[in-house]
């Protein structure tokens, strides 16, 4: 049989066979990406925490736990390492009583629109300093917070700047008072832990040396 | 460009194909257009049988 001299571009079933391939292997990684993140951003159990098994997204009773942020090596960035058992506003929260708590931190931080200057995984603006890891920022541990607001623990002085933000004036841009309640700041507060807990694969980068050096102030200056 | 994998999840395909720029588009032509070439040969066969 003798070859005819034809030019594939101009064919039409090249182009609907290319499309269709393009278009359906798209569509297969796609939906296969969708499943394997839905398994991926899925929050952890109770009972793996008890076990020490590690999820992208610990149980929401994480927050009975000491977090802690340290280096790793390996990673080329810092982590955060779920420690031993420390009460949260004094006590031992349940699953349940933790899982509750947090939805009312959310909704808190939707009704109080945190995003409008502060940043949470993510999302929001960079007026304000990033909240993603704001419970691991030192200023919250070595005392300086706890003395300014005159508190015990960091979770009581973290809600007390919540509820009286223009009292505690930390950076050159003020936080205004947002009429937040004792039971949200409580509840903020919780968010703020379980969100520190997020393996966020090192986000916001160096985390540490930054807060380190943008101490008394963000980026006002 | 190719390194080890330091995602949490590294016996997944995706965290693989998310470690450097280049590798999820390197992935992807290759998916993609490798079997184009295929497709294009088999059409002009195809059009030169007179089919």
């Amino acid at each position: 049989m003798s070859k005819k001299s034809a030019s594939v571009w101009t064919s039409i079933p090249f182009w609907r066979r290319s499309a269709a391939w393009v278009t359906g292997t798209a569509t297969v990684l796609l939906i296969w990406l969708t499943f394997d993140t839905m398994g991926q951003i899925a929050m952890g159990s109770d009972a793996d925490l008890e076990k020490g098994i590690k999820h992208r997204i610990p149980a929401a009773s994480v927050i009975n736990y000491h977090i802690d942020y340290v280096m790793d090596e390996k990673r080329g960035h810092e982590v955060p390492v779920i420690g031993e058992k420390e009460p949260f506003f004094g006590k031992e929260w349940s699953n349940q009583e933790a899982a509750d708590l947090l939805h009312l931190g959310k909704l808190a931080s939707q009704a109080k629109n945190c995003m409008n200057c502060h940043t949470l995984l993510g999302n929001g603006a960079y007026y304000a300093p990033d909240l993603t890891k704001a419970w691991l920022d030192t200023k919250w541990n070595d005392g300086t917070m706890t003395g300014i607001t005159g508190k015990e623990t960091k979770e009581e002085a973290m809600a007390e700047f919540l509820m009286h933000p223009s009292r505690y004036p930390t950076h050159a841009r003020m936080m205004p008072n947002l009429g937040i309640t004792k039971k949200e700041a409580v509840a903020l507060v919780a968010f703020l832990k379980h969100m520190s807990s997020i393996d966020t694969n090192g986000f916001p980068r160096n985390f540490s040396q930054s807060a380190k050096r943008l101490e008394g102030g963000t980026h006002a200056h | 460009m190719w390194e080890a994998c330091t995602d949490l999840a590294c016996g997944n395909l995706f965290a693989w194909l998310n470690q450097g720029p280049l590798t999820l588009t390197i992935f992807l032509h290759t998916v993609i257009v490798i079997p184009m070439f295929f497709i294009y040969f088999q059409e002009k066969k195809r059009l030169e049988q007179g089919e």
